[in-house]
Formats: structure tokens, sequence, C-alpha cells
């Protein structure tokens, strides 16, 4: 009798379980969900241990306790001593909340009265304006840093060297203008302003004329219409941008270690950096775990607005005419304005750095002073710079460069199928929680700051059992997949989402199996958008440099860490040159996703 | 299951054994090779190359990519076998901790490391990294440079724009007074601990009573306790109050002070001169040259090798370490001695003539020696420490 109960319990089990496995996007969901569980919640725990473990280096030899010991003395330090604490937590964390408060502003401000423009006004060369206004965002932020720098140090402050402006013009910007919370702010607001255009501009193309149409015939004012019915509209989408280039502004990393360091003006990206260079792992572990907490915070309230946002109707289909504002005499000025500022940031900063990278002597632009040594220099002529050659004649370069390339190929590989796969399974299983969970864990990394992602593979990394991953190639390229997936699965969802799944029934009824399915039905279909999901993380990879500055064996392994190391250290021309290679190598990518995709940033707002 | 559990574990403590009996070998490899003649060791390093080793170093130090160079064509069998990285010096130990023993392809076989106290905390005293030093060099190299070796002494001076005349720095404390908020420039300490060093330096007895006395000439009274314990934490304050952290590299400060403002000055790597464009050069002195500062104008540092437990070509590395303390290594074309501001340990290896410095003995007395041994010494290290991090994070 038992023998015959045991039997009916297990015989349904074995079923469900046979029926279960025979889907093949239960077992891709039960291998992410593993696979992610693995990647990123274990390395948290790791994390949060090594906030209360002693690392080799500073702490072995201040706290004279053997490496590994538990200890509560980076909490103390960190925020129980109030002249470390202020330095080292407090004033970097309210410089960061400061910088990412006013980029966000920045950013909407310059982003919408450029997409109110371009959408809403009879505005003269629109297509012009709206391809050139996104070209900051492809590039990486800290090149616009670099810019920064480049255009107004001046003798009067810092170290006194010459800039381009002082050069060319005779002026002298400010200490504050120059270096601190104030050009991070602006270099920061303006990487992220296309981003506020894009979103924006969305929202206003898209949005019912008739709200506007009606409040012109109540006779209201044009500052009454824009203040009363367009900007409440786009208000959730504001709110959105906003949140999101805040997220970006409080993580960023590069561009406070570039403008900031002259000041000693920390924020808690560059602080978690320092103290981890100095040797204090423990706080800097406390410091990522805190930002990660943040991000999440803040990226949980975006949620809830773009959530809310869904009972703002903005296409009704009422009205898809909407009557152009007219600019009528200030169009040509304010064309011309705008043409004039998109193609400073967006030509400017490629000259700067081509200039930059042939000059001898800092701030002397004469053609006197001018060579390509630094470009194409052999061993006799650079020798003095301290570098063996120029840079297109130096191996350490190009295997800077080849593993760069070789990085940013893996990872798409991995995070495009991946994020197809995902995409995939959970269409199809949409509503269980297998599918919920996995999409969720696929998201979880969107939430961490990339020197905090970075941080967090550090500790595994360094602990006893995953010595062997320490500055191995393989690491980094885990880390990156792991980090850019949130987009591509994203990605992959929205694209399976529109794919019906009667046409896959239907070749499954005919006995097709799953490979061939998907091979020869569903990648055909969403051709465009896989395509994408491949491409975008090889722009990522191209330009990371937070993410991998911790990881990394050395800092010339990567063409972007060893650029950073180039202008740390002083290489000023080989850096400039490096980084004008990493832009050109950005745009060619980015051409080339246009090219296969048939998208680009800015489709569907422009002119 | 537990067959294969078993022969796991057996596995297991076999490498465990292996490992343990690698760091040995290495040990013994290095004490073999102290007292092999560089044929000798040739001939090992070419079967270690043969058997499909490459050796892997890090160095703070760029020159050690020309000398490696030089190497590879004194030594032709090894060419393209020597594998240079450059690693900052603030992470130095973290790299290296985590690096050796990891297995990983390519991790270091040797490196050349800054800061004596962290090697000797971190990888010496835990076995991570050995000593190598020739037997052939003990008469010719001081032995307190043989244990840990010591390639190369650097020193940082006081070096200033001299566009508008000199700076009449005579005294270290006029360093300290209000005049010169933002015009001296010196490394993050935090980040450089060859500068961090130097402070801690300052805080011995000796320097203490030195700082003490420069005090009472340059203030016409004796110094006092107040704010500060010692007058070595005073003069600490009052300098890093007027640290300028704008360039954060010592090739920076020199090419930054050489076209920046008359009067600025540094204290920085005396070899990043080089660095400096011929055009500004001439804008650039170096107080020392120029009159004797009370109580010190700037500090030496020492460069040391230390060949990592897990290498598999303790010979390779031997034989390299032989060439960098050699007049070949030290001394051929383009390497260390070429440039101002290297000194080798070597005493039958001098400065070249025609170059703007002096011998290494000339600095004595001059010059604030780092000590490994009084640093690794200290009780208050944290407290001491934590009074410089808060003034340079301000």
């Amino acid at each position: 009798m038992s023998t015959i109960q045991r039997d009916l319990r297990r015989e349904p089990l074995r079923y469900r379980m046979k029926a279960f496995f025979a889907k093949p996007a239960n077992l891709i969901l039960l291998f992410f969900l593993i696979a992610l569980v693995v990647l990123s919640l274990m390395p948290m725990v790791t994390m949060l241990t090594n906030m209360f473990t002693v690392h080799a280096g500073t702490e072995k030899k201040m706290l004279r306790v053997p490496v590994g010991s538990w200890t509560l003395n980076h909490f103390e330090l960190l925020f129980a001593d109030p002249e470390w604490s202020r330095s080292n937590f407090w004033t970097p964390l309210l410089n960061s909340l400061i910088v990412a408060t006013g980029s966000g502003i920045l950013g909407i401000l310059i982003g919408g009265t450029v997409a109110w423009f371009i959408t809403r006004s009879d505005l003269k060369c629109k297509k012009f304006i709206s391809a050139v206004f996104v070209f900051p965002y492809m590039m990486p932020a800290w090149t616009l840093a670099l810019f920064w720098t480049n255009m107004f140090q001046n003798s009067k402050v810092g170290g006194g060297v010459t800039g381009m402006v002082e050069s060319l013009f005779g002026i002298c910007m400010p200490e504050w203008f120059v270096f601190g919370l104030f050009p991070m702010i602006m270099v920061i607001g303006l990487h992220y302003s296309p981003f506020a255009y894009l979103l924006i501009g969305g929202i206003l193309k898209n949005m019912d004329a008739t709200l506007e149409e009606s409040a012109t015939i109540l006779k209201a004012s044009r500052f009454t219409i824009i203040r009363r019915v367009t900007i409440p509209i786009v208000m959730p989408a504001i709110l959105s941008t906003f949140l999101l280039i805040f997220s970006s502004g409080f993580a960023s990393y590069t561009v406070p270690v570039f403008l900031g360091s002259a000041t000693r003006t920390f924020t808690l990206s560059t602080k978690m950096r320092a103290l981890i260079q100095a040797g204090y792992e423990g706080q800097g572990y406390i410091m990522a775990f805190l930002s990660i907490l943040l991000g999440t915070a803040i990226l949980g309230i975006n949620q809830y607005f773009t959530g809310k946002r869904k009972s703002f109707t903005t296409v009704s289909g009422k009205s898809g005419q909407v009557s152009l504002v007219k600019l009528r005499g200030a169009n040509g000025i304010i064309s011309a304005v705008l043409i004039v500022l998109t193609l400073f940031f967006a030509i400017m900063p490629l000259v700067s750095f081509a200039l930059e990278s042939v000059i001898k002597q800092a701030g002397n632009y004469s053609f006197s002073n001018m060579t390509l040594d630094f470009w194409i220099g052999t061993e006799s002529s650079v020798f003095e710079t301290g570098m063996p050659s120029g840079i297109l004649m130096n191996g350490t370069m190009w295997w800077g460069l080849l593993r760069q390339v070789g990085l940013a190929v893996t990872v798409s590989l991995i995070v495009g199928t991946c994020g197809m796969l995902i995409g995939y399974a959970c269409v199809r299983r949409r509503g269980t929680w297998l599918a919920r969970a996995v999409e969720n864990l696929a998201f979880f990394p969107y939430l961490m700051p990339a020197m905090a992602f970075g941080t967090i593979y550090l500790a595994v990394a360094t602990s006893a059992s995953f010595k062997w991953m320490y500055g191995s190639f393989f690491l980094l390229g885990l880390v990156a997949s792991v980090k850019f997936l949130p987009f591509a699965s994203r990605s992959g969802v929205n694209s399976m989402m529109q794919i019906a799944p009667e046409i896959e029934e239907a070749a499954t009824i005919f006995g097709v199996p799953w490979v061939t399915r998907m091979s020869r039905i569903l990648f055909p279909i969403q051709k465009s958008a896989i395509i994408s999901g491949y491409l975008l993380p090889v722009i990522n990879v191209m330009r990371e440099v937070a993410l991998f500055t911790l990881l990394v064996p050395y800092p010339r392994y990567l063409l972007t860490t060893m650029l950073f190391s180039f202008n740390e250290t002083g290489y000023a021309q080989y850096g400039s040159a490096v980084t004008l290679l990493i832009i050109v190598i950005i745009i060619l990518i980015n051409s080339l996703v246009n090219k296969l995709t048939g998208a680009s940033f800015d489709k569907g707002i422009g002119g | 299951m537990k067959r294969v559990l078993s022969l796991l574990l057996v596995l297991m403590m076999a490498m465990t054994l292996m490992g343990s009996a690698s760091a040995e070998t290495v040990q013994e490899a290095l004490d073999a090779a102290s007292s092999m003649t560089n044929e000798e060791l040739y001939e090992k390093a070419k079967a270690e190359i043969a058997s499909g080793a490459q050796l892997n170093f890090y160095s703070t130090t760029s020159f050690a990519e020309k000398a490696a160079s030089n190497f590879e064509a004194a030594y032709p069998e090894l060419a393209g076998k020597i594998i240079y990285a450059e690693i900052d010096d603030g992470e130095t130990y973290t790299k290296l901790t985590n690096q050796i023993g990891s297995g990983v392809k390519d991790s270091p076989d040797m490196a050349l490391v800054q800061n004596g106290p962290d090697l000797k905390v971190n990888l010496l005293d835990d076995g991570l990294a050995f000593n190598y030093f020739p037997a052939a060099l003990k008469d010719v190299v001081p032995a307190a440079y043989q244990d840990p070796t010591v390639v190369t002494f650097i020193n940082s001076l006081m070096i200033y724009n001299n566009k508008e005349g000199s700076v009449g720095v005579k005294n270290v404390w006029q360093l300290t007074e209000p005049e010169w908020n933002g015009k001296v420039f010196f490394k993050d300490p935090t980040n450089e601990t060859v500068n961090l060093n130097f402070l801690i330096m300052l805080t011995s007895p000796e320097w203490t009573e030195k700082l003490a006395k420069a005090y009472e000439a340059y203030y016409g009274k004796a110094w006092e306790k107040g704010e500060f314990d010692t007058a070595a934490y005073e003069w600490i304050n009052g300098f890093l109050k007027n640290v300028n952290y704008t360039f954060t590299s010592a090739s920076k400060i020199a090419t930054g002070i050489a076209s920046g403002a008359a009067g600025n000055l540094g204290i920085f790597v005396f070899s990043k001169l080089r660095k400096v464009d011929e055009a500004d050069r001439p804008n650039l002195s170096v107080l020392q040259f120029e009159n004797d500062v009370d109580c010190f104008s700037g500090f030496m540092y020492n460069v040391y090798s230390t060949v990592c437990s897990d290498t598999d070509c303790p010979y390779t590395c031997a034989l390299f370490i032989n060439w960098l303390l050699s007049e070949e290594g030290f001394a051929g074309e383009k390497s260390w001695n070429s440039s101002q501001g290297y000194y080798s340990p070597n005493t039958t290896i001098g400065k070249p003539e025609g170059l703007e410095d002096e011998p290494y003995t000339y600095w004595d007395g001059k010059l604030v020696f780092e000590d490994l041994n009084y640093i690794d010494s200290l009780d208050n290290y944290n407290e001491i420490y934590r009074f410089i991090n808060v003034r340079v994070s301000k």
C-alpha cells in the first residue's frame, strides 16, 4: 500500500518535471536564474563580508592583524571619526549629490529646450542640429572633461598651464570655472542633454496637439501654453529623465577624476577608488555598497514615475498634425546659436585632441611647436618622454587596442546572445515567477554604478577561492557581460514581445526543432533589433573605464585604462592621441550599427 | 560519488603539496643562483625559457622597460621573453598579493617596487616573494641594501620655476608660510607611498630634532609644544595646507611647473626633468644647486627587486637582477644612469660626466632618506597616516 502511495506521489512530479524541461524556454530561464544568482547576488555577499575583514597592504600594516581577520575598524573610521568621516565620506557624498542634481537639471534644461525647438517650432536646419546635437552622447563623457581642461586651463589657476582659450583670446577663466563642481555639472549635463533631448523629444513629438490648439483658441499666451499644457504633459518624462541623469551623474567616475583632482574635489566614486588605491579596501566596499543602495532607490523612484506615466495619454490619434510655433525674426538667431553650440561641443573636442597630441610645449599652438613624434616617433625621437615610441609604433598600445577589441567582441557575443535568449524565454513564459525573477535579476546590475560593480568583482577575485580570476581577461569579460546585460535583456524582451507566439507554434506543430525555429523564424523577423543588441555592447566596452580600472592586471592592459594612466601620469600628448583614437573607433562602430540596423539615436525626433 | 570526492581530495592535497614544493624550489633556486656566474645563470635561463617560461615583470619605474630591452640584447636567446608592465605605486601590493599564486596566465614573476615597508609586510614576511642578491656583489653594495635588494635610488627634489628669479627658500619652514599657499606642488601622499614615507620619516626623532632646530633658526625662538605634539607634525600640517594638488604625477608637476607660473615650486622626482620640453627646461632650477636648505631639500627613496614565489623562471629573474646591478645594466645606453636622479647601490658605478647631478653620497644629509626599518617598527603608523590623510583630503 505504501509503495503504491509513494509511486503515485512521484509520478505526477516526474511528469511535471518532464513537461517543464521539454520547453526550451524553461530550461533557458532555469539556466539564467542560476547563472544570475551566482554572478549578481553572490558577489554582493562577498562584498558584504569584505566590509568586515582586514585586507593586505595598508589595513594589515595599520591594524597589525592577519589578512582576513574580522574587524569593525572600517566602519569606525568611516563613520565614527569626525575628521576622517567628513573628508572621506560626507563631503564626497555631498559633492556627488550636488553634481548629480546640477547635471540632471542642466541636462533637462538644454535637452528639453532643444527638443521643444525641434519638435514644436519652425526652427531652421532641424535635421542638422538634431544629428549633431546627439554627438556628445556618443562620445565617452570623459572626453568632454578632457576637452574642458584643454580649453579653459590657464596661467592663473592650478599649475598655471596655458589652455586654448587663454592662448587664442588671452582670457583666463577663474578656478571654479576650470576645476571642481561647476565644470563637472557642465560636462555631465552636456553629455546627458542629448539623452534628455531623445526622451523629452519623443514625448513632445507624439503629444496630442489638440491640447495646445485648444489653449491657443482660448487666447492663452505662448508662455502660458508651455507652462500650463506642455510642461505638465511631459512632466513624467522630465522626472524620469532627471532621475536617470541624476543616477548617472552620481555614479560618474571619470569626469570627477579629470575635473576634480586639481582642487581635491572628491565625489563618492573618486573617493571610493582613492581609498581602495590607498589600501583601504574595506571602506571602499562600504562606499560601494552605499552607492548601490542609493542607485537602487533612485531607479526604484524612476520605476514609480514611469509606471505612473501610463496614465498620461500623449498619443490619442485625434490630432496627428502639430501646428509649429513660428519663431519669426528670432528663427535665424536661435538656429545660428544652436548650430554654433552643437558644432562646438561635437567637433571642437576632436580638433582639441588632435592639436594636443602634436604639440610639444603645453599652450603653444604655433606650427614650430608641433611634431608627429607622439604618434609615429621612434625610440631615438621620443626617448626623453619616457615612452619607447609614438603610440602607433608602440606594441603596448596595439596590445591594449587588441585586448579592448577582443573584449568588446567577446562581451558583445555573450551579451547579445544572452539578451536575446532571456528575451525569448521571458516572453514565452510571461507571468511565471521564473520569468519575472530572471528579468529582474538581469536588470539588477543596471542599478549599480560601474565603479561599485567593479569593486564587487574585485572583492570576489581577491578572495582565496577565486584568485585564479584576478587580473585575467576572463574576469573582465565576465564583469562586462553581467554589467551590460540589462539593456540587452530589456531589448530582447521588447523585440520578442512584438512577435506573436502563433508563428512559432505553427512551426512547432510541424515538428521544426527549437534551434531551427530560432534561427530561421525568430531571428530573421527581429534581425535589426538583434544586431543592435550585439553591437551596442561593443560601444559600451570600447569606452568603459570605471568598470575596468580596478580589475585590469596593470594600467596599460586595455586601451581605455591606458589612456587613463597616461592622463594620470603626465603623458598628455599620448593621452590625447589615444582619446582621439577611441572616439574615431566609437564613431565608426556607431555608423556601422546605424548602417546595419537602419537606426540612429535621433531617428524619429529630428526634423 | 565517494570515490570521486576522495579523488578530488587527493588531487587537491597533491596540488597544495606541489604548490608548497614549488615555493621551496624557487627559494632554493634563488639561493643556488646567488653564487652562480652570469654564464651559468644564462644557461639555466635558456632552459627555463625553452620549457615555455617567460619573465613577466612589473615595475613602478618606466626606465625598467629600456633596461629589459638592453638585457635582451645582451642575452639574445631570451629575446622577446622579458615582458614589462608599468604599475601604479598605490596599487602595487594589492595587485601583487592577489596575483602571486593565482595561476593567472602572465602573472608577474618578479617586480621592481618602491615602498620597502609594504614590500616587507605584504610580500616578504608572508612568503609571497623572495629576496635575491648575488654573492659576487656583496662587497660593492652596502649590506643595508642587500636584503631586500635595492636596484636603484631615486630622489625627489625641490625644483622651482625661475622665470622671475630665485624663490629664495633657505629654510623648510618658509614653505609653511601663507605666501606659499597654492604654490607648492607635491603628489598626493595618500596615493604615492614614497611621498607618504617621506612625511612619516620626518616624525622620526632625528628629523623632528632637525626640524625643531630649523624652526629656531627661522623664527628666532625655540619650537614649543602646543597644538602639535612635535615640530614634525607642525611642519607637515603647514606644508600640506599650502600644497597644490593640480598635477597628479611627477611628470605633470615637472612639465606643469616648467610651463606654468613663475615662482611655483615642486617636490618631485628629479629624473622627470627629462620629460620637460627643451624650450621650457631653462625655466627650472634645482634649489639644492643654488643654496643649502635648512634642513632638507627633498627626499631619497629606494626601488627594490623582488622575486614572486610562484615564478617558473627563478634563474632568469636572478640573471635580470644581476644585470640591473651591473655596470652594463645600470649604466648602459639610455639606462637609469643616463638620467639625473637615479643612483646605483653598486658603489663602483658613479654618475657620468655632463649631467646636472651629483653622486649618491652628495645627497646624504641634504635629503630625507627612507628607512624601511624605522617605518616598519612604528607603533603609531595608524595615527600618523590619519593625521596626513585628513589634511590631504581637506
